[in-house]
């Protein structure tokens, strides 16, 4: 049987060029890469779609086709839930608290006035972070009342009405590094150091990998993380702290050329094989309900 | 019913939260504000409220709060659900649609080039709508394409991202008038005419309202439009088109103060009545 793979796209970035060679490859594999800034909805063809990988680099246009696609019959890694809840910093905190999943402490306000309350109760330094962002960008560790003031006051001028919403987060010292780690459904496959001059350790900010072990404390973490989050392809980030392991963010739609550096694991074929075999599952499940 | 601790969520009290509390406190019930400025969220804090009612003129705000409340398992009203998709239109035409709910035809796109293609293809007039935005504000009419191209060029520039998503409704040509009918716990209880010489009726940019008789079909429609958005207290838009109603939009934080007295139905009065049912246990 053929499966339609469909590509969610606007730019190739090594990742993707790997996963299409890969895609190629193989003779299962109908592939069709589809760019967001070239389709509108509602468009027909791609409901022929078996399966939807999202690797969009834009999150506003990879949310809202997400949920377009969703309840389509297509099969979409990620679902739309896990889209809605990993996309966002505040949702994903709370998310992980209630479940009684290790994370560091945080706090949500809107307004300048109760934000620089929250920092104060959390205590510097702190951490403010935009609810939806990525590559580090706009991660203000703030280390006294001065500087959360004036990074309140210019957060609070930005336009995005998301900028209104202000998350603030303890500050974990680590040693200006973090854990990647990488699952697919409910299997660990691989984890890797990210370690930086600089404390924010994105590898977009040339944070740089090493090898982490996959540890039962980290598979346990990870797996319960996935679980809550409803399984999928996540990237989850983690720190190491004088309590244990932390579940620091959770991304859909990962990057991973610079973790693949430090781990032992084909992680573009890795995702292929999840990916398929997401979309089989849904075909079998589809054709044993008509056999009903 | 036992008196209840109503938490009401707000930014500003406006006409419609004085009536509420009004009409909560002549019932017996205590009145917990919850000053969405003054929150901060930190999950130790017991709010020791029965249930919360949202009533924040922001959407980003309402939006996280219920969010926040509703898994620190405070029920609430609206519900996360219903306020996320009700507060993005692609959502609410996703959900409408999925439930065969009439809505004009939309098209989305993600480029202004895209957005131009879409909308010639859609032909014109056509409506271009912010995805997340109330009260009639930079919503466009295009006419054609020089328009079109002038004010997608604009648009694009605006910095929220959110100006990047481009939704196109069709343009409904109907009476200089809109219906918004209140529907609360899925019965509509009243509904507007909302009339203008412009082509925005929204009462904000001075549409005037005039009772507007609760029919068969509105019923019908705004029942099913309800539903599909989970349900709650919403005003919806309806169009009358020549093919019939269709639902343009659904909101969440309901405005009645200008719908009270030409409908003659004690709005305020039913939305505490639907309070008091969700904190005794009815399902929502």
């Amino acid at each position: 049987m053929k499966i339609n793979l469909g590509i969610l796209a606007s730019r190739i970035r090594l990742e993707e060029k790997l996963l299409i060679k890969e895609a190629r490859k193989r003779s299962n594999i109908d592939l069709r890469v589809v760019d967001p800034r070239k389709i509108t909805w509602e468009e027909s063809n791609l409901q022929e779609l078996d399966v939807l990988l999202d690797r969009e680099i834009s999150q506003s246009r990879a949310y809202h086709v997400m949920e377009l696609m969703s309840r389509t019959g297509v099969k979409l890694v990620n679902d739309f839930e896990t889209v809605q809840l990993c996309g966002d910093k505040a949702f994903t905190s709370v998310k992980l608290k209630k479940h009684e999943i290790p994370t560091p402490d945080f706090r949500v306000a809107f307004d300048s006035e109760s934000a620089l309350k929250a920092v104060e109760d959390i205590g510097y330094p702190a951490v403010l972070k935009p609810v939806d962002g990525s590559w580090g960008r706009m991660v203000a560790k703030v280390g006294n009342r001065e500087s959360a003031e004036a990074t309140i006051e210019h957060k609070a001028n930005l336009d995005s009405h998301y900028h209104s919403i202000f998350y603030v987060q303890e500050f974990v010292e680590t040693g200006n590094k973090d854990i990647r780690a990488f699952v697919l459904g409910d299997e660990v496959v691989g984890a890797a150091y990210r370690e930086s001059d600089h404390w924010i350790t994105n590898a977009a900010r040339g944070g740089e990998s090493s090898p982490y072990p996959l540890t039962d404390e980290l598979r346990d973490i990870v797996g319960a993380t996935s679980r809550v989050f409803g399984g999928g392809a996540l990237a989850v980030d983690l720190l190491e702290s004088d309590r244990g392991l932390l579940i620091n963010e959770i991304n859909c739609s990962m990057e991973f050329k610079e973790s693949m550096k430090a781990i032992d694991e084909d992680i573009p074929a890795r995702l292929l094989d999840y990916t398929i075999g997401q979309a089989e599952a849904s075909e079998e499940v589809a054709h044993n309900k008509c056999l009903v | 019913m036992s008196s209840l601790n109503l938490g009401l969520l707000f930014s500003r009290i406006r006409v419609e939260e004085k009536m509420l509390i009004k009409e909560a406190r002549s019932r017996g019930h205590e009145i917990t504000r919850v000053d969405s400025r003054e929150l901060v969220f930190d999950f130790e804090d017991d709010y020791d409220i029965d249930i919360l009612l949202e009533r924040d003129v922001s959407h980003s705000r309402a939006l996280y709060i219920l969010n926040l409340f509703e898994n620190g398992d405070v029920p609430t009203i609206n519900t996360y659900r219903t306020a996320r998709i009700c507060g993005d239109k692609i959502a609410t035409t996703k959900a409408l649609r999925d439930a065969g709910v009439p809505t004009p035809e939309v098209k989305v796109a993600f480029t202004k080039d895209s957005a131009l293609s879409a909308i010639e293809e859609m032909g014109y007039p056509v409506v271009l709508k912010p995805v997340t935005g109330s009260w009639g504000r930079l919503l466009a009419k295009l006419n054609d394409r020089e328009s079109a191209e002038a004010v997608l060029e604009h648009k694009s520039q605006l910095g929220s991202y959110y100006h990047k998503i481009f939704y196109i409704q069709e343009y409904v040509d109907k009476p200089n008038r809109d219906i918004r009918a209140f529907v609360v716990g899925g019965e509509t209880i009243a509904a507007i005419y909302r009339e203008s010489e412009h082509w925005i009726t929204n009462t904000a940019q001075g549409g005037e309202a005039t009772n507007c008789p609760v029919t068969d079909e509105i019923e019908e429609i705004c029942g099913s439009a309800s539903e599909a958005v989970g349900g709650g207290i919403l005003a919806v838009d309806l169009l009358e088109g020549k093919d019939g109603l269709t639902v343009a939009e659904v909101n969440y934080t309901v405005e009645f103060k200008n719908s009270v007295e030409p409908t003659g139905v004690d709005i305020p009065g039913k939305i505490i009545d639907y309070v008091e049912n969700v904190a005794g246990g009815d399902k929502q």
